[in-house]
């Protein structure tokens, strides 16, 4: 329904060429399976790209707005909840910060400040739902109650707190002493909720332990420790003095 | 340094941009519900009451606003008798859910009385407990299910067509399956919307409430006692809201219930509510198919993108059915078994439940949704399926329910096509969610002038299956509201003198007492009550005569000692209906099967006169 229109009803005769009659599939249905090998081959770029290869490098850049389509797609299907759209900040923006990583090299002012953006967008928005300034998820309790066995009340007070710290390390990521320290709490608290959800839900009575229901959801939140990793790791180890700017204690390296 | 700064403030405004322009964009949008508390007078606190009458116990549960601080957290149940309002009961509010549950034992069902709640001093609520209607013929069930309150699918047009519906039928009970509440976060402030919504005609008859899934706060629910659920969807099987939140939502649709058969809690303090209400002659079985039921993740083989979605046609269903699978679960199962021989004053049996035993659609959501088998549906587990209508029609019990957002017509089959017993899907009031029955396949042994998806077929868990009838959306989506998307409600007719079911499908916004107005294609259609265990490789036994108008009799396997089943006959004459080459023993008795009668009893066995006690 969101791509029938005046423009796309050239790609197809009628309605049921469009999206399927049931006995077949559609244009869209046909087109869904393509976006699997899309992004699988969005994987292999990842995984295989150089610097000086523009072949893989456009692909990557190419599969943001893919990556922009399905975050899309999810907050729609959220009801249009901001932090559902704005959490997945640091995952939307992951191969752009691989691909200008590439180009300009990991301490380039542009790349992290791309990746303060990508973590204070994600921090922000799961800030924003433990907090319950909008409607806090179930599995946010529930994984809390599995783990740590705490009731709601306790549980509502620990997101609370853990919503509150959200923000502080978003605003800390901004100020030069707290940057580091920021950082490091983002890539634990990002591995920890990455992880919580198969230590929550994986189980020796499932088929594979319940892996293949729940390793996948910290695998694809991996940018969530990552990205501030990597940002604790280049500030740590400055290459050169502060030249003033978000990135102050970074500095740019030539693109060849 | 300036092409990177100029790429960073592009990309600080693409995304917050993007974002405002997004939620402008929303805001434009007919789509979503705006739901509020609203604030109301000292006077209007009391926003509606449920209740039923069981077992000369009434249960009444008032639904308040929530009350200031300082408020009393008392409320009182008075009743008229002879134009003077006397208390009979008196509770304490309960602040979680803002519920005052009221029960009155030793009622008098025999008479029609007017009550009214009072909370301080100046809130009252007024309506009727209606007498016990046995001396009807017909009782009268509006059913309903998918209360969708979004405004972009027709959720936001008044309910007013149902409350005068039902009202012209005078309903003698309402059965709402579930989703009454779709708000999955809120539901204190949804159900008060439903009381204003239904409170009119929910106030003056007794009222069934199953909260189903989207009640308890979540898309679907395999409940797997209690458990807590985190993936995403639930299907690893549990519950995803904090318990206190289910607790709360199943004390305001369940507490005016009668007293649940088996009241053990399951795990996190969440109770039961499955249990039995008889009124006028009929015996409704009330059910959990969700609360015990295992979720699929992990259990079984996946065959598509989601643990409960099977895509893959090819698949072999007995592979899903794997062991350790519940449905209705042990004690559901036993209490089944036991409402089943019991026929005092019942003359009829009704199950209600949430959904029904079967995958009954074949495309969900859109048109291009076509799903092999989905495992939110009563069809998975085929084992605990087959056991759960194996139950069900030892009594001859007819099955009523919600949840799949499609009315159909089911005739239920275990070892053989309709052998067990029938079902009725009632429409949603308004459909969130569409679906499609729509067969491949023509189906088998229609009847004459049917359609093709009518008729005998596998669904997709390989389940027998006799569609009868399918209130099939339009296929396109775009602009439609209520009725394209085959929105409405049902009524039951169970006509306790001739033994017979009448299920209606009614459209919104009509009137269903003009002549000239249409129910949905394939309605109405009527059953005997016997047709719900009429297996047709079967054979009959010669005539019994008893000496008694309808007494119950129990037709018991002489080998293995299963009782076939039980049964308020009609008259006094009987031929039992038997599989062929198996011997029976004939129990009966007037309000109870406790006389053996005859034995050795078989298909064209001599008819014979029996006299009872």
């Amino acid at each position: 329904m969101l791509v029938w229109n005046e423009t796309t009803q050239g790609l197809a005769e009628n309605w049921d060429d469009f999206v399927g009659s049931g006995a077949d599939d559609g244009l869209v249905q046909r087109w869904l399976g393509v976006l699997a090998w899309l992004y699988l081959a969005g994987t292999v770029c990842a995984l295989t790209v150089r610097r000086t290869s523009t072949y893989q490098l456009v692909p990557l850049l190419l599969s943001v707005v893919m990556l922009g389509f399905l975050f899309y797609a999810k907050y729609l299907g959220a009801q249009r909840q901001l932090p559902m759209l704005i959490e997945h900040g640091g995952q939307f923006l992951t191969p752009v910060l691989l691909v200008l990583g590439l180009k300009m090299g990991p301490r380039h002012p542009m790349v992290m400040n791309l990746a303060i953006i990508a973590v204070t967008l994600t921090f922000a928005g799961h800030g924003a739902y433990a907090l319950g300034l909008w409607p806090t998820p179930s599995n946010y309790f529930a994984m809390t109650k599995v783990i740590f066995g705490w009731e709601a009340a306790t549980t509502k007070v620990f997101l609370g707190v853990a919503g509150a710290l959200d923000y502080l390390l978003c605003a800390g990521l901004l100020i030069a002493k707290w940057r580091i320290p920021s950082a490091l709490y983002a890539c634990f608290w990002g591995l920890v909720t990455a992880l919580a959800r198969p230590v929550a839900g994986m189980s020796s009575e499932l088929n594979f332990w319940g892996a293949d229901q729940f390793v996948h959801e910290a695998l694809l939140r991996a940018p969530h420790f990552l990205i501030p990793l990597y940002l604790a790791v280049f500030w740590y180890k400055p290459r050169k003095k502060s030249t003033g700017d978000l990135a102050s204690v970074t500095e740019s390296v030539p693109d060849s | 340094m300036k092409f990177s700064k100029w790429f960073s403030v592009f990309a600080v405004v693409l995304i917050f941009g993007g974002i405002a322009v997004s939620q402008q964009n929303a805001k434009k949008r007919r789509g979503r519900a705006v739901l509020d508390i609203p604030k109301v007078e000292e006077a209007n606190t009391i926003c509606f009451a449920l209740y039923t009458v069981s077992n000369k116990t009434l249960k009444l549960t008032a639904q308040l606003y929530p009350l200031g601080e300082g408020a009393p957290l008392k409320a009182c149940l008075e009743i008229k008798e002879n134009g003077v309002w006397k208390e009979v009961a008196s509770t304490k509010i309960i602040k979680e859910g803002w519920t005052a549950p009221f029960r009155v034992e030793t009622w008098d069902d025999s008479k029609t009385v007017s009550y009214r709640v009072i909370h301080g001093k100046k809130a009252t609520y007024e309506g009727t407990i209606r007498k016990n209607p046995t001396d009807k013929e017909e009782i009268l069930v509006a059913a309903f299910t998918g209360n969708s309150i979004h405004p972009v699918h027709g959720g936001d047009i008044s309910r007013q067509d149902i409350i005068d519906n039902v009202k012209k039928v005078d309903a003698d009970m309402l059965f709402f399956s579930g989703d009454q509440v779709y708000d999955h976060h809120r539901h204190l402030a949804a159900w008060l919307k439903f009381g204003r919504d239904f409170g009119e005609i929910i106030k003056d008859r007794p009222t069934i409430c199953l909260p189903d899934d989207h009640d308890a706060g979540q898309p679907n629910l395999w409940g797997e006692s209690g458990k807590i659920s985190t993936l995403g969807g639930a299907s690893d099987g549990g519950y995803s809201r904090p318990a206190a939140y289910v607790r709360e939502v199943e004390r305001a649709q369940t507490s005016h219930l009668p007293d649940p058969v088996d009241p053990h809690k399951i795990q996190q303090g969440i109770g039961v509510w499955f249990t039995n209400l008889n009124w006028g002659n009929v015996d409704f079985a009330i059910l959990e198919d969700r609360k015990f039921k295992t979720g699929p993740a992990g259990r079984v083989p996946k065959q598509g993108p989601r643990p409960d979605h099977i895509r893959n046609p090819e698949y072999d269903p007995a592979s899903v059915d794997v062991d350790g699978a519940v449905l209705l679960g042990e004690r559901q199962l036993k209490f089944l078994n036991s409402w089943s021989s019991d026929w005092q004053d019942a003359k009829m049996k009704v199950a209600l439940s949430a959904t029904i035993f079967c995958g009954g659609a074949h495309i969900h959501g859109g048109a291009n949704g076509r799903l092999h088998a989905d495992m939110d549906s009563n069809g998975w587990p085929q084992s605990g399926r087959n056991r759960a209508l194996a139950s069900l029609r030892k009594a001859f019990a007819f099955h009523l329910a919600g949840d799949q957002h499609l009315a159909t017509i089911f005739h239920h089959g275990i070892d053989e096509f309709r052998d067990a017993i029938w079902s009725f899907c009632v429409p949603s009031i308004a459909n969130l969610y569409l679906r499609w029955w729509e067969p491949l396949k023509p189906g088998a042994n229609r009847e004459a002038n049917s359609p093709e998806y009518t008729g005998d077929h596998l669904d997709g868990f390989a389940n027998k299956v006799t569609n009868y009838a399918a209130a099939n959306p339009e296929k396109k989506p775009a602009g439609n509201l209520l009725n394209t998307r085959s929105a409405g409600f049902g009524i039951v007719r169970l006509n306790t003198g001739k033994r017979t079911i009448k299920m209606e499908c009614w459209p919104r916004n009509v009137d269903i007492t003009d002549p000239k107005t249409s129910q949905y294609p394939g309605w109405p259609k009527t059953i005997s009550q016997f047709d719900n265990y009429n297996p047709s490789s079967w054979g009959k036994a010669g005539e019994i005569t008893f000496n008694v108008a309808d007494p119950v009799v129990e037709v018991t396997d002489e080998v293995s000692k299963e009782v076939l089943y039980t049964v308020r006959i009609k008259g006094k004459t009987f031929r039992p209906h038997l599989p062929k080459g198996a011997t029976f023993t004939l129990k009966a008795g007037r309000n109870a099967s406790d006389q053996t009668v005859a034995t050795k009893l078989k298909v064209g066995s001599d008819k014979q006169s029996i006299t009872l006690e």
